[in-house]
């Protein structure tokens, strides 16, 4: 049971939980991340320390609301409530090395997990650039960031009620590769590096691609254990089929198969979407 | 001396739940025994002597089993105190009967050997060891028993590290705070119990029987830390330091997959991953519990050991149509005879000689079929004394929205990367006679060391670690009352 010090909503749909957590901050490097269980009957879902504490012991993890999960972990739990789980650190650590001038990109609450990798390579003497593409009302982490690295840039793009969300995040994908371009376009880089949906990894990659410039994501497939003893996380990697969990979750984007990355991650999205829809209709209407 | 007696040759049956009712739930199978029931199934055991009992030799712990036989027949008029004789007798070798009761291959083991069989059916030893198991947990015969141990413990001072808490590593741990070491479990998963917890399903063993294990673990002082893998939250050297000694009961938890076109479509599942989401996550529970998993209406489970049998009735319990096609013939399905019959009576169909060499997907990444080549058997035999197969060019491809893949497990890989750990080509930890590795004071056992193997080895194993490691501390004590 690990304690949460500190919740806080940081921009819409995103929190910020502050945990009680001292056998993972003493371990966990930038790249790793962990497996949380919040509830008795909840699933076991990865997320990444952001930042933390050795001596005093706590992580931070910032989770997009997404679906009942997320959406629950911020209805329910308080300061002062505890989380069942938190395992980990889990992963390999990012590959902490001088490779001259990096942009690192996040897309949406990716630049959570972009953000403790982004201030190591600063850190250790690299020039980093970090890149955030988000809906205007969901940028998170801005002046950390601009503190952490070389330069941090924001790029928002605002929220159409008349449209629905999907084509909402359509508009998000197009500026995200439109700038990536650009920048691309303006400056020589060496390394780029990106965390968010699979798709827009995907969009990125084309066009990094084009440019001939070395690429690493992070990829999020669905895990379950975390620890390399089921296999749904597997992904295509240069052909062959690597575990996510043990084996990343940095992998070289030029390798990544993402057709196969974006079907396996979107194979219970009905279910989810049940499930989700099910807990909307539990708290509304049963109250207490 | 074997008294004269009459000779009952068939066996009293256990109830069972006819399978059309049991195949729309995950409750038991089998019932079990009553005390009366198993007084007279007790009454058929010839009682052989114990220097030359079979069953006892049949046994990997060497069960004194006419020994706990025997007591349900003499104290037949006082069934707690028949019981508690029994489990004290059992409890000498084996700290789960009620588990081994339920999932041991007792007919490759000690019901194998049994001289009943010559004249009638062999006794019934795995259920009768259930049975006594089972009433003994009910009736808090079990905890009477602890209670009085654990005065009786005398503090070592020195402290054991378990890494893992499956049968082997629960058992090392059970035995080891009995002898007065101070031990701390550590354990990936966020509830222990190993493969008793993930792997095999609750309608074969129910998952508060394990719990209630662990609990009398915890009532011994065994302190159990989930969420710590070893080699990430803690390394092997920080446990060396805070230790006096190490037991490595990792298991062997890598899915083997089927290195063909399509293996990450959609739909094919390990049966790890497949049984991780129904048992330890309770997703046959969804939306109750939020795991989600999809059985489609057609299943193809490969391999035909006892993962695969669980895989299929777990998917059957589903409402699937399930078929197991597995590459050699019926003669060589490895899984208890028990978990065959079960599955057969519950309508899984059987298909021998099918070698899996494509998954075809749809338009979507998901799986639509399986294409496989028809294997056929030679005379020659393997090292194992399985017929050789070859295959035969012939294709068949059989369509299936959900296919799980149930060929085994290596040893878990986070384990043996520690440094100066040895480990033979197939990942399996290398011990000495006594189940010490290359580390010095590390020592290991169960799935580890021997790749897949059974649940009654892996406790053995736990148990003769507890053994050794006593020994080995023993010696380091003295070593260092002598230096002071
Ligand atoms: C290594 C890694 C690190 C991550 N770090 C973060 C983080 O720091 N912050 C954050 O907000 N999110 C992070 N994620 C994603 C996060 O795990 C999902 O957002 C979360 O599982 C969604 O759960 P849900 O019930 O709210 O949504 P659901 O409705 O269950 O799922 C929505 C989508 O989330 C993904 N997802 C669902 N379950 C899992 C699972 N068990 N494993 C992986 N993905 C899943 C699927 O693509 C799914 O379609 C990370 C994922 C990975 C693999
Ligand atoms: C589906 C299935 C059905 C089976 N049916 C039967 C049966 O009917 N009869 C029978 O006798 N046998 C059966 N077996 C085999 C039997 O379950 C195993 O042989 C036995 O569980 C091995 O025990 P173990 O303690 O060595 O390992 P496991 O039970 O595998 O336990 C290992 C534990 O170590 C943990 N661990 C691994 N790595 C780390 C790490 N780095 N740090 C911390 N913890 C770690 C794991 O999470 C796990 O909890 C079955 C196996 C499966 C998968
Ligand atoms: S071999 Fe059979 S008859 Fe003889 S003691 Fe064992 S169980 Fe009883
Ligand atoms: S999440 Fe289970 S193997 Fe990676």
């Amino acid at each position: 049971m690990y304690k949460i010090l500190e919740k806080k909503e940081i921009a819409m749909r995103n929190v910020w939980y502050k945990i009680q957590a001292p056998h993972v901050a003493g371990k966990v490097k930038p790249g790793q991340f962990v497996i949380v269980r919040a509830f008795s009957n909840g699933e076991r879902i990865p997320l990444t320390p952001v930042m933390w504490d050795a001596e005093e012991g706590w992580i931070v993890l910032i989770t997009f609301i997404r679906g009942k999960t997320t959406m629950k972990m911020a209805a329910e739990l308080k300061e002062g409530d505890y989380i069942l789980n938190v395992a980990g650190p889990l992963g390999n650590p990012a590959e902490m090395k001088k490779f001259g001038k990096i942009l690192a990109i996040g897309a949406y609450t990716g630049i959570v997990e972009t953000f403790p990798i982004a201030k190591a390579w600063h850190e250790i003497g690299n020039y980093v650039t970090t890149l955030h593409v988000t809906f205007e009302p969901m940028v998170v982490l801005k002046e950390e960031l601009e503190r952490a690295v070389d330069s941090h840039i924001v790029e928002t793009v605002p929220i159409d009620p008349n449209l629905d969300f999907p084509t909402n995040m359509k508009n998000v994908t197009k500026r995200l590769t439109e700038t990536v371009r650009e920048m691309l376009e303006k400056e020589d880089y060496d390394l780029v590096f990106m965390v968010g949906p699979a798709g827009d990894q995907r969009a990125v990659f084309n066009v990094v691609k084009e440019f001939g410039i070395p690429m690493k994501a992070d990829l999020h497939p669905i895990m379950v254990d975390g620890t390399g003893m089921c296999g749904s996380c597997r992904v295509t990697v240069g052909g062959e089929v690597k575990f996510a969990c043990i084996d990343g979750p940095e992998f070289d984007a030029y390798q990544v198969d993402w057709d196969v990355l974006i079907a396996r991650s979107g194979y219970y999205t009905d279910m989810e979407q049940r499930a989700m829809q099910e807990y909307m209709k539990a708290i509304q209407g049963g109250g207490e | 001396m074997v008294r004269k007696r009459r000779i009952i040759k068939e066996r009293v049956p256990t109830p069972e739940r006819p399978a059309e009712e049991r195949i729309h739930d995950f409750k038991e199978v089998n019932l079990g025994y009553t005390f009366g029931l198993a007084v007279k199934e007790a009454e058929r055991c010839l009682q052989c002597p114990y220097n030359y009992a079979p069953c006892i030799k049949g046994c990997p712990v060497h069960i004194d089993i006419p020994g706990f036989i025997s007591k349900l027949v003499q104290y037949r008029d006082d069934p707690d105190k028949a019981v508690k004789e029994a489990l004290n007798v059992i409890w000498a070798c084996n700290s789960l009967p009620a588990t081994t009761g339920r999932v041991c291959p007792q007919e490759d083991q000690c019901e194998m050997n049994c001289v009943m069989g010559k004249v009638g059916d062999k006794i019934n030893i795995g259920k009768l060891e259930r049975f006594v198991a089972d009433y003994a947990r009910e009736k808090g015969i079990d905890e009477e028993l602890l209670f009085e141990i654990i005065p009786k413990i005398e503090k070592t001072g020195q402290r054991v590290a378990i890494i893992g808490a499956g049968p082997a590593g629960l058992t090392a741990a059970g035995e080891l705070a009995k002898l007065g070491y101070d031990v701390t479990i550590y354990e990936a998963l966020h509830e222990p119990g190993g493969v008793l917890m993930y792997g095999i399903p609750e309608f074969r063993l129910p998952k508060s029987i394990v719990e209630k294990e662990i609990d009398k673990l915890r009532k011994l002082g065994v302190k159990i830390l989930t969420d710590h893998i070893v080699g990430k939250t803690v390394t092997m050297d920080e446990l060396l330091q805070n230790y006096d000694a190490v037991f490595i009961g990792s298991g062997a938890g890598t899915p083997r997959l089927i290195n063909a076109p399509g293996i990450n479509l959609n739909g094919i599942y390990t049966a790890n991953e497949f049984l991780t989401r129904v048992n330890l996550m309770k997703a046959y529970l969804f939306p109750e519990y939020d795991t989600p998993v999809k059985v489609g209406k057609k299943v193809i489970v490969i391999g035909a050991g006892n993962t695969g049998m669980d895989a299929a009735r777990s998917a059957r319990r589903f409402g699937a149509e399930v078929t197991i096609a597995y590459r050699r013939g019926e003669e060589d399905v490895s899984a208890r005879i028990e978990e065959v019959e079960h599955a057969k009576e519950e309508g899984i169909k059987f298909a021998y000689f099918l070698n899996p060499v494509e998954f075809i997907g749809d338009e979507n990444g998901k799986v639509k079929a399986v294409k496989f080549e028809k294997m056929k058997a030679l005379d020659e035999r393997d090292s194992r004394g399985k017929r050789k197969i070859v295959g035969t060019g012939e294709y068949v491809t059989l369509e299936a929205e959900t296919v799980i893949i149930a060929i085994g497990k290596h040893p878990n890989r986070l384990i043996i990367n520690t440094p100066g750990l040895e480990v033979d080509k197939r990942g399996k930890i290398i011990v000495d006679e006594n189940l010490m590795t290359s580390i010095p004071g590390v020592f290991a056992g169960g799935d580890a060391i021997r790749g897949e193997a059974t649940v009654i080895l892996a406790m053995g194993d736990g148990r003769r670690a507890a053994k050794a490691i006593h020994e080995y501390l023993t010696k380091k004590r003295e070593g260092q009352k002598a230096n002071a």
